[in-house]
């Protein structure tokens, strides 16, 4: 009887090792697998984010609409790229684990449907709507702090899109500024002082006082920044 | 060591250094901008000492985020422990007057007595006060908000305060030549707000100050009880790798550093902490705003970043302004996801946002070092619950007022408040019992964390900034104030610094 009490305990055994291994490649596949090359080589965001950051931006700014351009028009995950390479790296890390906590928490907070567990840049489109709208309108204060965290992520790539801001109407202006005594003792960040480009001969404005308290003031239609213009010089 | 009127940045450090002054200024903000000032044009040896870099027109980046992460501490994404708020730092030359809105307020006289009452300060009334407010504001040119920079969005606060006869007023700025960009927190391209970097800053090299940006003060240097000196490290600009270490020896040390910072150097420093005061007391402002949606176009584009308010709330707690932001910042307070989302962004042309700042002074918190001897800060906070009825309150007056200027609809933005009401929904606001987690709170006025108080027992500094127990460790920032000022704190931190700098001449 011991042996066989011992041979179930061996093949109880193995069972249980099995499944867990199973579990653990599962687990693997689920967050390391299958998530496409990017089309452009990226700095910071790997792979893995930026599948995940398309998926979001797709979600929360899709095409069409009252502001044409989708969250993959306005070019969010290559924005997402830039901007965490400007992050300290521990605010970095930060981001990195919110991508990382939305994309899987399907698994806590599934979607509908028999597969709504499925890694968040997974689901289809209406799902993944479906999801973020459960972070946006949980009863618990965290859940919601994720989502207005990872949507202002989002937003404010959307926004960094020139076209977006002229559909919008809201491209920023072109703005020729007098020449300042501060001009004219910094240079530009990053360079050493030959590179101040006014002399002090070319200063206009030498103090606060030198200036009205108004300017003229921008109105609609005023030219706008070079950089945002349909045709850029 | 530099000559005298001389400005180094991150590119000329190539060794250790080491210089001497009459005195060393720590932090080019608003207020260790006006001691250096005055200090070099009273013919002191000054050394004004910055973390960040000074920025030119064309390091200004009009992406809102990416602006953020150049001119802000941990990328502008600091927020407070506790209850969660976002609370910014900047780091340039010129400090959080870079990327402010230039809001110049004098506080009531109600404030200061409260604070003699309350912190023994004898000779800190609004009528003592006076002259130094007259100085900064008479160098500054700080003038109200013209009509002619105003743009729609701001009139319209106007005009409904107008008809439910709540007063209003032009808000006075440190503004010269402003067009109305709307662009102050993301650097002004017009060079028309008077910042620091431009103002303050290029007057005192005027008279001979030094300035080294791109340098980390670690550690104030002392004997017995005297301050001899700041030491620390070259800093590269945005990724903050260290670089070459420094030594500015001086008769005084000035702590500007920002009610953040300046107790972590404190600390470090092993230093005035006699009353167990040093990083406590930290007081915000939160701000809660409100997007209204009219239904003409209003081009909220245009126009002064913040160019009205209303003081008539002050005695309840709370105080109105108008407000701009870069649009990427404004969306993401906006309901929804996707199509629906869009829909709202398509309303932004018709918008005109309204916001209040609570005094909220029951409500206090602390600032810590990460860890032993650090100079990042750990913020904790925690909205007191007699507070939380003053940021209902608010809520409600900013919505009758939008809808009072023809509002069709107004985005409260309140978790268990539906995210559009019309004109006959208000009284949802007006019933509910609000937890602190139903906000959205931002907050960057901070003050407290280095109090003045008259008992070096209670307090960390007297009234003209030095440190108990200290002959020449001065103070001078937000952070020697004993409450909040219920007002935008940048004038009364520059007054104050004014009267220490005044103080601290007559001893150097």
């Amino acid at each position: 009887m011991r042996s066989l009490g011992y041979v179930a305990d061996v093949q109880v055994g193995a069972a249980l090792s099995g499944m867990v291994a199973v579990l653990l490649v599962a687990l693997g596949w689920r967050v390391l697998g299958g998530y496409p090359r990017p089309a452009t080589p990226l700095a910071r965001l790997s792979r893995r984010e930026a599948t995940f950051v398309a998926a979001a931006a797709e979600a929360l700014f899709p095409r069409g609409g009252a502001v044409p351009p989708s969250g993959l028009d306005a070019g969010v995950p290559a924005w997402a790229d830039r901007w965490l390479d400007a992050l300290p790296a521990a605010t970095r890390f930060l981001v990195r684990c919110l991508f990382a906590l939305v994309e899987h928490a399907t698994l806590l907070f599934p979607a509908r449907g028999w597969d709504g567990w499925r890694r968040f840049s997974a689901l289809d489109p209406e799902r993944r709507g479906a999801v973020l709208e459960g972070w946006r309108t949980s009863r618990w204060f965290l859940r919601r702090l994720v989502f207005t965290s990872l949507r202002a992520i989002v937003t404010q790539g959307y926004f960094a899109d020139a076209a977006v801001l002229r559909a919008l109407g809201l491209a920023p202006f072109a703005i020729e500024a007098p020449v300042t005594a501060a001009d004219a003792l910094y240079p530009p960040i990053g360079r050493p002082r030959s590179a101040i480009r006014f002399s002090a001969d070319a200063v206009t404005v030498h103090g606060p006082l030198d200036r009205p308290p108004a300017g003229a003031p921008l109105v609609p239609g005023s030219p706008l920044h070079p950089a945002y213009r349909e045709s850029p010089p | 060591m530099s000559a005298p009127g001389a400005v180094r940045v991150f590119a000329e450090y190539d060794r250790d250094l080491v210089d001497e002054a009459d005195v060393v200024v720590v932090g080019s903000g608003p207020c260790g901008a006006v001691v250096a000032k005055e200090l070099a044009e009273a013919g002191r040896d000054v050394v004004l000492l910055e973390e960040g870099p000074p920025f030119t027109p064309e390091d200004f980046v009009l992406d809102g985020a990416l602006s953020m992460a150049r001119t802000m501490r941990e990328a502008g994404l600091r927020a407070t422990r506790g209850h969660v708020m976002p609370t910014m730092q900047a780091i340039a030359l010129g400090g959080g007057s870079l990327v402010n809105s230039a809001i110049c307020v004098r506080p009531p006289a109600f404030v200061f007595e409260q604070w003699a009452t309350r912190f023994e300060l004898s000779h800190t009334s609004r009528a003592e006060l006076d002259p130094h407010f007259d100085a900064v504001e008479g160098f500054l040119g700080i003038a109200p908000t013209p009509d002619e920079v105003q743009g729609r969005r701001n009139l319209l606060f106007r005009e409904g305060c107008a008809k439910l006869g709540i007063e209003s007023e032009p808000i006075a700025r440190n503004v010269r030549g402003c067009r109305g960009s709307g662009e102050c927190f993301t650097g002004c391209r017009a060079r028309a707000k008077q910042s620091m970097d431009l103002s303050y800053v290029p007057a005192g090299i005027r008279a001979g100050a030094r300035v080294y940006t791109s340098v980390r003060a670690e550690q104030v240097l002392a004997a017995g009880r005297r301050a001899t000196g700041v030491r620390g490290r070259v800093v590269a600009p945005f990724s903050g790798r260290p670089g070459p270490a420094f030594e500015i020896r001086a008769k005084a040390v000035v702590l500007s550093a920002g009610c953040m910072a300046t107790p972590l150097l404190l600390l470090a420093s092993g230093l005035a902490n006699g009353s167990g005061q040093v990083g406590r007391n930290l007081q915000f402002h939160p701000g809660v705003a409100v997007m209204g949606v009219f239904p003409e176009r209003v081009d909220p584009q245009f126009g002064a970043t913040q160019g009205m308010q209303s003081l008539q709330f002050l005695p309840e707690g709370f105080k109105l302004e108008t407000l701009w932001a870069p649009p990427a910042v404004l969306a993401v307070r906006l309901p929804g996801a996707g199509l629906a989302l869009k829909e709202r962004l398509a309303e932004i042309p018709h918008a005109s946002i309204v916001d209040a700042i609570a005094s909220c002074h029951r409500s206090l918190g602390t600032v810590r070092p990460r860890r032993r001897g650090s100079l990042e800060p750990v913020l904790h906070w925690r909205l007191h619950p007699d507070d939380l009825p003053v940021l209902g309150r608010a809520l409600g007056v900013i919505v009758d007022v939008l809808f009072a200027a023809g509002a069709r609809k107004v985005l409260p933005g309140v978790h268990g408040i539906p995210d559009e009401l019309g004109p006959g929904d208000t009284a949802l606001l007006r019933s509910r019992r609000f937890r602190p987690t139903d906000f959205v709170m931002a907050a960057n006025h901070a003050f407290c964390t280095t109090r003045m108080h008259g008992d070096p027992r209670h307090g960390v500094v007297d009234e003209w900034g030095r440190c108990h127990g200290l002959d020449n460790l001065y103070v001078a920032d937000t952070g020697v104030f004993p409450r909040c000022t219920s007002v935008n704190p940048m004038l009364t931190g520059m007054a104050l610094a004014h009267r220490t700098a005044q103080a601290l001449a007559e001893r150097v």
